[in-house]
């Protein structure tokens, strides 16, 4: 039996839509697939605020989905963390079973600097921990950033417009979100990376992400292991 | 909407205002700790304003304008006087290396901290008691002797006094002051002032000044490397010869040693057609000199041309203002005597045009322009081509190029040994420079011969971050126009020595120059972050500056602090740099007005859902059974 809950982790408003891509092409992977795939968007938090944290959902498994109701995710095996701060932020493993967790942080930080701020019964459910510099793999596509808003992360901070005449890049798959989504999909290892790619909009920036993380195998469990519930 | 009788359940029903404990309670950024929808941490950390950082004393002018722009005059004189023990000399003479970097140069016109000082300077002298004497820790029983009673000896027998050591300060002439004395016209630094000045110092008790004792003739090196640690600030005050014919004419005198017998009130008989040979700041301050004793003209001749000139701007404006003539491009090739003989009084000179060169020792030479010469008449030639000092007294290997030969932190003749550690400072170690490059030195060797005294290794001062113009926040200062300084009128000037040139400022005047310092890089408790952050998080014990903290379990990072902090104090930091637990509650879920409240709502949820479903699957079963009562009927219908 095959059954994964993804949960990604980012920032209201700012990083919304790099979230909002990585959970909808794994579910739509997983449908071309032949899974019974669900996405989510964020229901429960308060999206519509800039910096704040907010979720994004998917699921997916080779039965039926029953709970289609409950959004947020009870047993998320794998976390995505799209803003490295996070980590400290929010027991992003609530529900999440012992050693199964894979938590996937687009950071360029030292992956053992950011599992000090894992406190002992978070790092109980890690299984592996996958840290993949997305900003710097992703394409600015002749911008300067490959933020959703065509801005560096630390302007991103000074952020005071909110989405109001934003414009969104609407191809699903770009920018920082490629190369999260390659390093999940490779260091998971259940879905084939190439099915993957056909629903991404940057598939070579997806394939850097697949190709260049760190990876803590925190428990020492394989891929599959860490991924069978 | 009325939600009257709406079902709440219990789960949320939250604390309602008034009830609910605001944020800036404790309880109520446990019951919202929104600290983790930030990113970046704004910090206070306050950086080098640049006229700190210029100055050799490392005065912190930053925090006196600060003082005095709030009336508070004692505690800037006290500030000053922890690395200057004598503002109301530099604030007379200073060339001021703060005005030069002041970021205000960039935004209008630099402050005039000289300016500001000499009031704090002069506020401090009129005090009836000294405030530094009951700062002062007891002596400790060792001396150090120091050589010369210049700027740089008396900073450092002061910064001594003030760690708890005694000084004796060898004087090799009848009155204390070294140059300051000797070397700065009366109407630029007025004798009473220096008088008081060296007075103070020496109220502080434990400091001796031994005038009269030349050494190498009346002590002798062994007898100063006898005491704990020495100080050489023996200073240049032998002028340059004139390599010329007819420097040996009566009439041709060194413009130091005419300086130093006009500073001394020492009968001086000077002409009145002067003749002024050098380019730099004692070619001015004795030609402005000899205008005021001898009542005539005086011509500076310089090799430099007029934008060369080494003389500090204003001291430049002042003096074309008294008259003084400038012949720029300009060499003596020989000194004309009445009588034709080597030694007979001046009565002209020839002169040619000319450019400075290096000769092959580094030292600026003439090049002459052949063809070019003339005549001028004159009766005396001042000689401002340089000085040097006598040095045969000390061991030939501490000597280079007439100067005293020191390594890092000062320390002459190799590694620290104590007792018998020599220092030295000022112009016989740096060669001509500023009273304020002497201080600084004084203090510098003060503290290295501290440590060297307990033993402590000497270690290079942490590197600092200035503050560029960039840095500030500019569309918060207006503009204004600097508080010039009054001055005397030219010709008043020029009928005595006696009478100072630039004059204080008011109180009014100081404060409001102090007013225009932009406070570039340091918290100057303006209470813009506490006013702007949206979210209460910036908190102040004190309205004073630098008392402001950051909320941390509250702040949301929307960094509107760090944008409209003017001084640039405030930075942001990664959020992930922090490393201690505890200056983020991590919460349970995203937004959680209290721990798990959405794993509850989705328990509720669900329950709901399942209550629904079960009650619809009643229906459908009390439904069934009246079918299949009404259904037996139909089936018996058919």
């Amino acid at each position: 039996m095959v059954y994964h809950e993804l949960t990604v982790w980012s920032r209201g408003i700012i990083m919304d839509k790099e979230a909002r891509d990585v959970s909808s092409c794994v579910a739509a992977a997983a449908r071309r697939l032949g899974y019974h795939a669900e996405n989510v968007s964020d229901y429960v938090d308060d999206p519509d605020r800039t910096n704040c944290l907010v979720r994004r959902y998917a699921r997916f498994g080779d039965e039926p989905i029953v709970d289609r109701f409950v959004y947020e995710n009870p047993h998320p095996d794998w976390v995505v963390l799209i803003e490295e701060t996070i980590i400290k932020a929010v027991n992003f493993f609530r529900g999440t079973r012992d050693g199964q967790g894979v938590l996937v942080v687009n950071s360029a930080r030292d992956p053992a600097y950011l599992l000090r701020f894992l406190p002992p019964e978070m790092l109980a459910k890690l299984g592996k921990l996958v840290v993949v510099d997305a900003v710097g793999l992703a394409d600015t596509r002749g911008g300067t950033s490959p933020w959703m808003f065509v801005r560096d992360l630390s302007e991103l901070a000074f952020d005071r417009m909110s989405t109001e005449g934003a414009a969104e890049r609407l191809a699903i798959g770009l920018g920082v979100a490629a190369p999260v989504i390659g390093a999940l999909i490779a260091a998971t290892g259940v879905l084939p990376i190439d099915e993957v790619a056909g629903v991404v909009a940057d598939r070579d920036a997806m394939m850097r992400g697949a190709a260049e993380h760190r990876v803590i195998d925190y428990q020492g469990a394989t891929p599959a292991a860490a991924a069978t519930d | 909407m009325s939600v009257r009788g709406t079902r709440v359940p219990p789960h949320l029903r939250l604390p309602i205002a008034g009830v609910t404990p605001p944020p800036t309670e404790e309880a109520g950024q446990r019951l919202f700790p929104t600290g983790n929808f930030r990113f970046y941490r704004p910090v206070y950390r306050d950086k080098m304003p640049p006229c700190n950082n210029a100055c050799p004393t490392g005065e912190q002018i930053q925090k006196y304008l600060d003082y005095v722009k709030h009336d508070r005059y004692l505690d800037g004189y006290l500030t000053i006087m922890e690395d200057n023990p004598m503002p109301s000399v530099t604030g007379r003479v200073c060339y001021h290396p703060c005005e030069a970097a002041c970021n205000r140069g960039e935004h209008d016109e630099p402050i005039g901290i000289r300016n500001v000082e000499r009031f704090l300077g002069d506020y401090g002298l009129a005090l009836p008691d000294n405030p530094i004497t009951a700062t002062l820790p007891a002596l400790n029983g060792t001396t150090v002797a120091i050589v010369g009673s210049g700027p740089a000896g008396l900073a450092c027998a002061y910064h001594l006094r003030r760690r708890g050591y005694a000084s004796v300060i060898f004087e090799a002439l009848s009155r204390p002051g070294g140059m300051l004395r000797g070397g700065i016209p009366h109407w630029h630094l007025p004798e009473g002032i220096l008088d008081a000045e060296i007075a103070k110092i020496l109220d502080l008790g434990g400091i001796e000044i031994r005038c009269g004792v030349r050494v190498g003739t009346d002590i002798s090196w062994t007898d100063l490397t006898s005491h704990h640690a020495v100080f050489l600030a023996v200073g240049q005050d032998v002028g340059r010869r004139l390599p010329a014919e007819g420097a040996q004419a009566r009439g041709v005198v060194g413009a130091l040693e005419f300086l130093r017998e006009a500073g001394f009130n020492r009968p001086v008989k000077v002409g009145r057609q002067v003749l002024v040979v050098g380019g730099g700041n004692t070619a001015s301050d004795a030609a402005r000199s000899a205008i005021r004793l001898g009542g005539g003209t005086a011509a500076i001749v310089s090799l430099e041309s007029a934008d060369e000139l080494l003389i500090v701007g204003e001291d430049l404006e002042q003096a074309r203002d008294e008259g003084v003539e400038f012949k720029v491009n300009t060499a003596l090739v020989r000194v004309i005597t009445a009588d034709g003989s080597p030694a007979g009084p001046v009565t002209g000179a020839v002169l040619c045009r000319a450019t400075p060169a290096k000769d092959a020792n580094g030292a600026v030479t003439p090049q002459f322009e052949e063809g070019t010469e003339y005549e001028v008449a004159c009766d005396t030639v001042l000689v401002a081509i340089g000085q040097v000092q006598q040095l045969d007294w000390l061991p030939p290997h501490l000597v280079e190029r007439g100067l005293i030969k020191s390594t890092g932190y000062g320390i002459v003749g190799g590694t620290p040994q104590t007792p018998g550690t020599i220092f030295a400072g000022g112009d016989v170690v740096r060669g001509p420079a500023m009273v304020v490059d002497a201080l600084g030195d004084g203090k510098r060797a003060a503290h290295n011969i501290d440590a060297v005294l307990r033993g402590q290794a000497l270690a290079p001062g942490a590197p600092v971050e200035v503050m560029p113009y960039a840095g500030l926040n500019a569309a918060y200062f207006g503009h204004a126009a600097r508080v010039e300084a009054p001055m005397a009128p030219p010709a008043e000037r020029r009928r005595g020595q006696q009478i100072e040139v630039t004059l204080a400022y008011s109180r009014e005047q100081a404060v409001a120059e102090s007013d225009r310092c932009m406070s570039c890089g340091v918290c100057n408790g303006c209470d813009n972050c506490y006013i702007v952050c949206p979210d209460v998080s910036v908190m102040r014990d004190a309205r004073t500056n630098g008392h402001y903290s950051i909320r941390t379990n509250y702040c949301k990072g929307c960094l509107v602090c760090v944008q409209e902090c003017p001084t640039g104090c405030l930075e942001k930091v990664p959020e992930l740099d922090f490393d201690e637990p505890a200056s983020v509650t991590r919460m349970e879920t995203a937004f959680a007005p209290y721990d798990g409240a959405h794993a509850e709502q989705s328990a509720f949820t669900r329950q709901l859902i399942e209550d629904q479903i079960a009650e619809y699957d009643a229906e459908r079963r009390t439904l069934a059974h009246k079918g299949n009562v009404a259904g037996s009927g139909q089936t018996g219908a058919r």
